[in-house]
């Protein structure tokens, strides 16, 4: 459904953030894209939504390709309209509205007759926001926002949610809570959903295939279960380092020597 | 008593129209966070505007009145798209600039239509005097005050209960944010600026069919900035209340320390105010503002 290749980005036209970056998200499917800071997972999504346009990125190389279509010189509400929804890291409320108010312009796109029925789908997901619904959602706690914000996205009804770090400075009991929420989501609405993520066990655990990225490049990519035991996956992402042995530089960071070999 | 009766009613009846000019200010504020100074001058040409439609082409009172405010909006619309749209994510500063300047431009532009001498009189409303207890109110004054509540009451509504006013707000809040969600931010901007022109329009009818249509009007603009501060640059309730307290606080001042007074005045309240309450009354506080 959605295709990356060979998509190379760069900033200001001078700082070149992503080097080739290939991957692929089906339909339906939960795929998670896994990697340190910097390593360009937002950019990518970022690519993918249109929104890097807003902050002088520019796809300098390679295509992304939507439904056949390609998409890398939309606006961004032009993609939104299509079906891709970002939700941004960094909870992005619209401080001074309602939780509610946020939710209705998450459904601006989209018919007005559905609204209440699809204000009802957020509440049936996120019970706690029907109670908030009136509350300034500048003032909730930081789960309470990632709901906010996630809800407003479904309130799109999207064919392709791209989630960017929605654990970031959550508690874990929070982070599982909202994780099952969003294979619930994709197992109901049938959305195909990319996910950031730095908690590569949770991100692991919930998708179907993952994608690391590192320097801008796409390092390893795999059927999750398969990663996950992945020894260097085990080591890097997951912190299961076989403590207390020697180590040799030889061992260290085994795919990134493979892949220049290549 | 009389006359502080009289001044007080002086006083809200031009509150009510700083407010409704205070009013785009607020629109444009909220949805760009651009301070437009050309909202004085919006009002002058949507003034000039309505006095060509109904004294040089000769129309009926209600249809010049409908087609001015429709020009007006048509107004706001061509700034916005001729000039700020281009300078969407650049700084603030050379937005502001070009709104102080693009006043003078308008001014130019009216004077050298229309003349630097004031125009033919033309009365809106009928000058019929009534009295409460021993004030004296015309019909016109009135009108004027209702009339300008009553589009200012309608902007609030639509702010707070229809699709467009809400996206109009959340776009104040974040650009990026509604263009992820696929609203275009550049359309609602847009639309902004017209409502903002729509309402100098109507603000520039009911003053010039009482105080007369001159360059003159363009200075209520300058009084409307210290209403909307005071008021709270976010919040179109703060903008009426602060439009009535500098017109009252105007035309009391002037009837008893001097003419020359009031204006002053006005802005000395804007500096205690802001002193005292940086973010007006019912401004929105940010961390990150001006």
């Amino acid at each position: 459904m959605l295709k990356l290749s060979n998509v190379e980005v760069k900033y200001a036209g001078v700082i070149l953030v992503l080097r080739g970056v290939s991957l692929e998200i089906g339909k339906g499917t939960i795929v998670s894209l896994l990697g340190s800071n910097g390593a360009g997972k937002t950019t990518t999504l970022k690519a993918i939504s249109g929104l890097l346009h807003t902050e002088l990125g520019e796809v300098t190389a390679g295509t992304i390709e939507y439904d056949g279509c390609r998409i890398d010189k939309l606006d961004p509400e032009q993609i939104a309209k299509m079906g891709i929804i970002q939700v941004m890291e960094g909870r992005r409320v619209l401080e001074h509205l309602t939780v509610e108010e946020n939710l209705r312009l998450g459904g601006y796109i989209r018919n007005r007759d559905n609204i209440t029925k699809d204000l009802d789908m957020v509440y049936d997901y996120f019970p706690k926001l029907r109670s908030l619904r009136n509350s300034t959602s500048g003032y909730l706690s930081g789960g309470e926002q990632q709901m906010v914000v996630m809800g407003r996205a479904m309130m799109a009804h999207p064919r392709i949610m791209l989630l960017d770090e929605p654990s970031m400075g959550l508690a874990p009991l929070i982070v599982e809570e909202i994780f099952e929420l969003i294979k619930k989501f994709n197992s109901e609405e049938k959305s195909s959903i990319l996910i950031v993520e730095q908690n590569a066990r949770t991100a692991l655990g919930v998708s179907e295939y993952s994608y690391v990225l590192e320097n801008g490049r796409v390092v390893l990519d795999g059927p999750s279960s398969k990663l996950a035991d992945n020894e260097d996956i085990k080591e890097f992402y997951l912190g299961l380092s076989k403590i207390g042995e020697k180590k040799s530089y030889r061992d260290v960071k085994h795919y990134k020597r493979r892949k220049r070999w290549l | 008593m009389e006359f502080i009766g009289s001044l007080i009613i002086s006083g809200l009846m031009n509150g009510a129209i700083y407010g409704l000019v205070a009013l785009g200010f607020v629109l444009i504020y909220k949805s760009s966070s651009v301070l437009n100074f050309s909202q004085g001058h919006m009002l002058l040409l949507g003034a000039y505007i309505f006095w060509f439609f109904k004294s040089s082409m000769g129309l009926n009172l209600y249809l010049s009145l409908l087609l001015a405010i429709g020009v007006g909006f048509l107004i706001g619309i061509l700034i916005e798209r001729l000039t700020l749209r281009r300078l969407i994510g650049q700084p603030l500063i050379s937005m502001i600039t070009v709104t102080i300047f693009l006043s003078l431009v308008i001014e130019g532009f009216v004077s050298l239509i229309w003349g630097s001498y004031p125009l033919q009189h033309i009365a809106i409303f009928s000058n019929r005097c009534f009295n409460i207890g021993s004030c004296v109110l015309t019909t016109q004054n009135l009108y004027a005050f209702g009339l300008a509540l009553t589009t200012a009451l309608a902007l609030i509504l639509f702010f707070r209960y229809t699709n467009l006013g809400l996206a109009m707000r959340g776009v104040a809040e974040g650009h990026q944010i509604m263009q992820g969600m696929g609203i275009s931010v550049k359309k609602i901007l847009n639309i902004s600026w017209g409502i903002a022109g729509m309402a100098a329009t109507i603000g520039g009818i009911i003053l010039g069919s009482t105080l007369g249509f001159r360059l003159g009007l363009s200075h209520i603009g300058l009084l409307a900035i210290p209403a909307a501060f005071i008021g709270g640059l976010e919040s179109p309730e703060g903008a009426i209340l602060g439009g009535l307290l500098i017109g009252l606080c105007e035309s009391i001042v002037s009837g008893y320390i001097g003419n020359a007074a009031g204006v002053p005045a006005a802005f000395m309240i804007l500096i205690v105010a802001m002193i005292f309450k940086p973010y007006g009354l019912f401004g929105l506080v940010k961390i990150e503002r001006v």
